[in-house]
């Protein structure tokens, strides 16, 4: 059986298809300001016998696909002990939203935290700094873990932030210390989260900002424990998904 | 209807915002209740009150003040309706819970304050609330930090408020004062309404309060049943209804429902399916008309068996005593009982956690909601301990902190999801 | 002109935090087998303290450093005073919390209840319940059996007693603590003033943690060099320099920016309006009465803090503070999440505005340095609106 699962994120759509427990397809595209039209493009043409949906458009999806929904936390849940069994904590930095989640011995999701009302410490905080700083999302990652200082960001909010970065640039800060100062920011506020449901353990790390190498390393130098990140984390809720799927029966979940 | 726009005009409401409240409450609980399936007959006493919310039962308030009557309202669960009902008064709760000219109250208030206050001067400012308008005696309270200064704000812009200093710790010095100041308030009474407290009326007052009591404890009894016979959004309007519909007729149309809801039960009739998650509400209290987070729990696979809040079993569970032959002695049954309401304000505050958890055992729930108004701190602080000991206890709690706003309604969609995801076997 | 400026206290943390000198104080009575209570706030009746040869500590703390440990646990949402100080217990990195061997609350804010309670099980603790309205006839009554209560507790805890006769001597020394205090402030009230914020703030810091006679000596040296400047016409501030009054929550540590704001737009902050400055030693003790202890109720329930309701003494002093210290403008210190502040600020700013015709501003603001620059915008514009 081919098992399907879509994570309608607010950045990014997720599709990941498993059959007889193996990935068979993965595919990402942004959600535009179309989600449900981002969504129908994504799985045009993939063959899949159950689908369901998680995400924050998972219900607009559910409207339209008929198709059972899970909640982000839980496909991410899913995901993550799937790809690494002996996870227990997760830390997930997306695009507008950032969560972390316990795992009980069952490995069965218990304690969650999310962020969602608030772009400081998700993507959208790096993607807007990334520019103010005319730099892509490689760049910034690369020129803040060339930095050997960082030039500290005060503001908690996005939008003072980005003033801030304006203005120590303008007043001869240097670019890749201003750099790393964001990432540090973003970091602290991801932490912070984290640490309110678990002081301890190691740690999973999914979502896009995954990706950017500075922040896994400051994270692990900010937490001082042992991170560990999948070779796609931005996948993992779409897998978490699928997973869910395939322990559904057949039929549920329109083509 | 004419006759109710010159009585709202009589009592100085300004008419027009007044007609947008109205109309937003009458298609919130359109939405809201009357989508519901399978609702108890029983029910369609509460939606004529709620129809009729500033209508008929203003009138009757009016007509009680015709006849020498005084009006008392009041903001809290410690202000005792015996002594209002003793002087021959009506008790009317003002709590307020709609998101309704904020503009207004933050003019005098800071933004950063919790919704229920802003809310009830939002109502004041705006003039559109005929209960507040009608009330010869507004009572306040020293419970939150919240509410306490926010008392002194209100003061000039009412006819009469009335404060009831509270203790802060469940000591005999802070039994003393509470009795003290019951005392107090009797006089306040007395002067007001021209009436004394007497042993017959205190005791009369006393049987009325807990016949209410009796009422609302059948209901919660019942709802301990699998199908729930009843929906947490409408057992928790009947629990609405309380703060200020008429005491007796409340009662009877109470037991009329529980007796409705004990067939149902028998029969194994249900609002839910047999086996929907059960949770247990925990909490800040849930002012009329304030559903939002019901609404969401009730719309996203689960029942509400059970409220540990001041609009709910922490208003409602203990009965007065009333074994005195004198006032004093019956003033002292009423404190007593008072003084059981365990709100966050009291520290230390342990015999809350040991009533979540009899209440969760008693209602079989599944899973334990914390609910706290933004900016509470006195519910938000004590959440954490109370989540700590309950976790311990191998009950799940999901804390939750809003406002009345319909901002975050997706958000605490997703986490009410996942909540439930946890708790749900398989 | 200001030449060479001799410091009012000249001694080895001269130039430090004023915290440092306490804390050092602190630890010199703790080597002489003293025992220490730490005490959240000015409710906490000092004298009884000393009475019983125990050395008062406060534990109030005001450092951004520690919020972030708090913030695990407590939420973010807070007052940061109660988070600062909640994060130094749990890190256990507060000094001063180290070397209490008790610790006395009362219940003024909401937030600080509940921390309390979360703090409770590690030292010997004692929360008193503290009155709210504190004019009413029961709360001197209540509020004097509490201070009793604690007498009891402290005796229980450290096997000390202390005579009415003691507390009488101990609420004499503060009396005379208090006068030498005012005396210093006098010296902010003249125009131009000769001593700035951050010495009176030192001092009162000292003071709070003192005997009257330990604080003796470096009072009188203080006056004494006070007296120099004032005689050789030195001025502090720019010439014409407005004169600031702050009122509102207490403010100490890193929540210092406000001051150094108000400096670097130009003005001069003339009064400390709150129980981290000048409210403590505003005014004095009933001597030679009959119940010492009582003496100490009446006077503490006067503190015009924002938990008492009505608080009307709060604007009653304010303007007393007004008419002494003659301010050009008066701001309002909230701290974040603190409401009872908060809600009273608007009736403060009425009365300010109306009944003293002077320019106003609040501010709610944390420990942290991120609102630094909005905080400047708007002490400038008030600054030049006067």
């Amino acid at each position: 059986m081919r098992a399907a699962g879509i994570d309608i994120g607010s950045r990014t759509v997720k599709l990941a298809v498993i059959e007889d427990g193996t990935t068979v397809l993965a595919r990402k595209a942004l959600t535009s300001h179309d989600p449900l039209d981002a969504a129908r493009t994504l799985i045009s043409g993939v063959m899949y016998d159950v689908i369901v949906a998680t995400g924050y458009g998972r219900h607009l999806v559910k409207g339209h696909l008929g198709c059972p929904v899970i909640s982000e936390i839980k496909a991410f849940a899913l995901g993550a002990k799937a790809i690494h069994p002996p996870c227990k904590v997760i830390l997930d930095i997306g695009g507008q939203d950032t969560k972390a989640i316990s795992l009980n011995d069952a490995g069965e999701m218990s304690k969650f935290e999310m962020n969602d009302k608030c772009a400081a410490g998700t993507g959208r905080f790096l993607e807007i700094m990334a520019n103010a700083l005319s730099y892509t999302l490689e760049e910034f990652s690369r020129a803040a873990l060339s930095a050997e200082r960082a030039e500290k960001i005060n503001s908690m909010c996005t939008v003072f932030a980005e003033s801030e970065v304006i203005s120590l640039t303008a007043q001869g800060a240097m670019r890749h210390e201003v750099a790393l100062g964001i990432h540090k920011a973003i970091v602290s506020r991801s932490t912070a989260l984290l640490k309110r449901i678990a002081p301890s353990g190691e740690v999973f790390l999914a979502g896009g900002v995954a990706f950017n190498e500075c922040v896994r390393a400051l994270i692990a130098e900010e937490l001082n424990r042992s991170v560990v990140v999948p070779t796609d984390p931005q996948i993992v809720g779409a897998y978490g998904a699928a997973l869910h799927a395939a322990t559904l029966e057949e039929g549920k979940g329109v083509k | 209807m004419s006759n109710y726009i010159r009585m709202w005009s009589a009592l100085g409401l300004d008419l027009k915002a007044h007609d947008a409240l109205l109309s937003i409450l009458g298609s919130a609980y359109q939405d809201i209740f009357l989508s519901q399936k399978n609702r108890p007959e029983g029910m369609k006493y509460f939606d004529f009150v709620m129809s009729e919310v500033h209508g008929l039962r203003i009138k009757e308030l009016m007509d009680a003040k015709a006849e020498g009557r005084i009006v008392v309202g009041s903001y809290c669960v410690f202000v005792p309706e015996e002594l209002i009902l003793a002087v021959d008064g009506v008790s009317v709760g003002l709590c307020a819970g709609a998101e309704f000219n904020f503009e207004g109250a933050e003019e005098v208030l800071p933004r950063n304050l919790c919704p229920l206050i802003k809310s009830a001067f939002g109502f004041k400012r705006g003039l559109v609330c005929p209960y507040v308008e009608a009330s010869d005696i507004i009572v306040g309270e020293n419970t939150c930090d919240g509410k306490k200064k926010a008392y002194e704000v209100l003061s000039p812009m009412v006819k009469d408020l009335y404060i009831i200093d509270l203790p802060q710790m469940k000591s005999d010095t802070g039994k003393t004062l509470l009795k003290e100041e019951y005392k107090k308030f009797i006089a306040k009474l007395e002067g007001v309404s021209g009436r004394k407290i007497t042993v017959e009326t205190l005791k009369k007052g006393i049987e009325i309060a807990n016949a209410k009591r009796k009422a609302v404890k059948r209901l919660a009894e019942l709802r301990k049943a699998d199908p729930a016979p009843i929906s947490g959004l409408d057992a928790l309007l009947v629990n609405q209804v309380f703060f200020y519909d008429d005491p007796l007729r409340f009662t009877n149309s109470v037991n009329t429902l529980c007796d409705e809801l004990e067939e149902r039960v028998k029969k194994g009739e249900g609002v839910f399916p047999k086996g929907t998650t059960r949770i247990l509400m925990s909490g800040c209290p849930m002012a009329v008309p304030n559903w939002k987070v019901p609404m969401i729990v009730e719309s996203s696979g689960a029942v509400i068996v059970g409220e540990e809040s001041c609009v709910g079993e922490r208003g409602t569970q203990w009965f007065t005593e009333d074994k005195s032959e004198t006032v004093a002695g019956l003033l002292d049954n009423i404190t007593e009982r008072y003084f059981k309401i365990d709100c966050a304000v009291f520290t230390p505050n342990p015999s809350r956690i040991e009533h979540v958890k009899e209440m969760y055992k008693k209602c079989n729930a599944r899973g334990v909601i914390h609910y706290s108004l933004q900016f509470c701190h006195p519910y938000i602080v004590e959440s954490g301990p109370v989540e700590a000991e309950l976790e311990k206890s191998d009950i799940p709690v999901l804390r939750i902190e809003t406002d009345y706003s319909q901002e975050d309604a997706e958000q605490l969609k997703t986490r009410v999801e996942a909540f439930f995801e946890r708790i749900q076997p398989g | 002109m200001n030449t060479k400026i001799k410091p009012l206290i000249n001694d080895e943390y001269t130039g430090e935090p004023a915290t440092k000198r306490v804390l050092a104080h602190l630890q010199a009575k703790r080597e002489e087998g003293k025992k220490i209570a730490g005490v959240y706030c000015g409710y906490a009746p000092a004298e009884l303290i000393r009475a019983m040869g125990i050395v008062p500590a406060t534990l109030c703390a005001f450092s951004n450093a520690t919020i972030e440990a708090a913030e695990t646990v407590l939420p973010a949402n807070l007052c940061p005073l109660i988070k600062s100080s909640f994060g130094f217990i749990i890190t256990d990195t507060c000094p001063f919390y180290g070397i209490s061997d008790a610790v006395i609350g009362e219940t003024t804010c909401d937030g600080k209840k509940k921390m309390f309670e979360l703090i409770t099980d590690r030292k010997p603790t004692y929360i008193m319940d503290l009155p709210q309205l504190p004019d009413e006839k029961e709360a001197l009554a209540n509020w004097t059996v509490m201070i009793r209560k604690l007498q009891t507790f402290l005796e229980t805890t450290f096997k000390v007693r202390a005579t009415d006769e003691q507390i009488e001597a101990a609420i004499k020394d503060t009396n005379r603590k208090n006068v030498m205090v005012r005396k210093v402030m006098d010296f902010a009230a003249l125009t131009p003033p000769v001593v700035n914020w951050q010495e009176m703030f030192d001092l009162t810091t000292l003071c709070q943690g003192s005997t009257g006679k330990e604080a003796a000596p470096v009072l009188s040296e203080a006056l004494r060099i006070l007296e120099e400047r004032r005689a050789a016409g030195y001025a502090y501030g720019p010439g014409g320099a407005p004169r600031v009054m702050v009122t509102g929550c207490p403010v100490g540590g890193d929540a210092q920016k406000v001051f150094k704001i108000i400096e670097e737009a130009g003005g001069v902050v003339v009064a400390l309006d709150a129980c981290s400055g000048f409210k403590p030693f505003m005014m004095d003790i009933e001597e030679d009465t009959k119940d010492p202890v009582r003496a100490l109720a009446e006077r503490y329930l006067k503190i015009p803090c924002s938990c008492m309701t009505p608080n009307t003494r709060r604007l009653t002093e304010m303007t007393r503070i007004i008419d002494k210290f003659r301010p050009d403008a008066v701001i309002d210190v909230v701290l974040q999440a603190c409401h009872s502040y908060n809600i009273e600020s608007h009736k403060v700013g009425e009365h300010v505005q109306k009944n003293h015709g002077l320019p106003f501003l609040k501010i709610v603001t944390d420990f942290s340095q991120s609102d630094v620059g909005q905080i400047r915008t708007r002490v400038e514009a008030l600054l030049e609106s006067y």
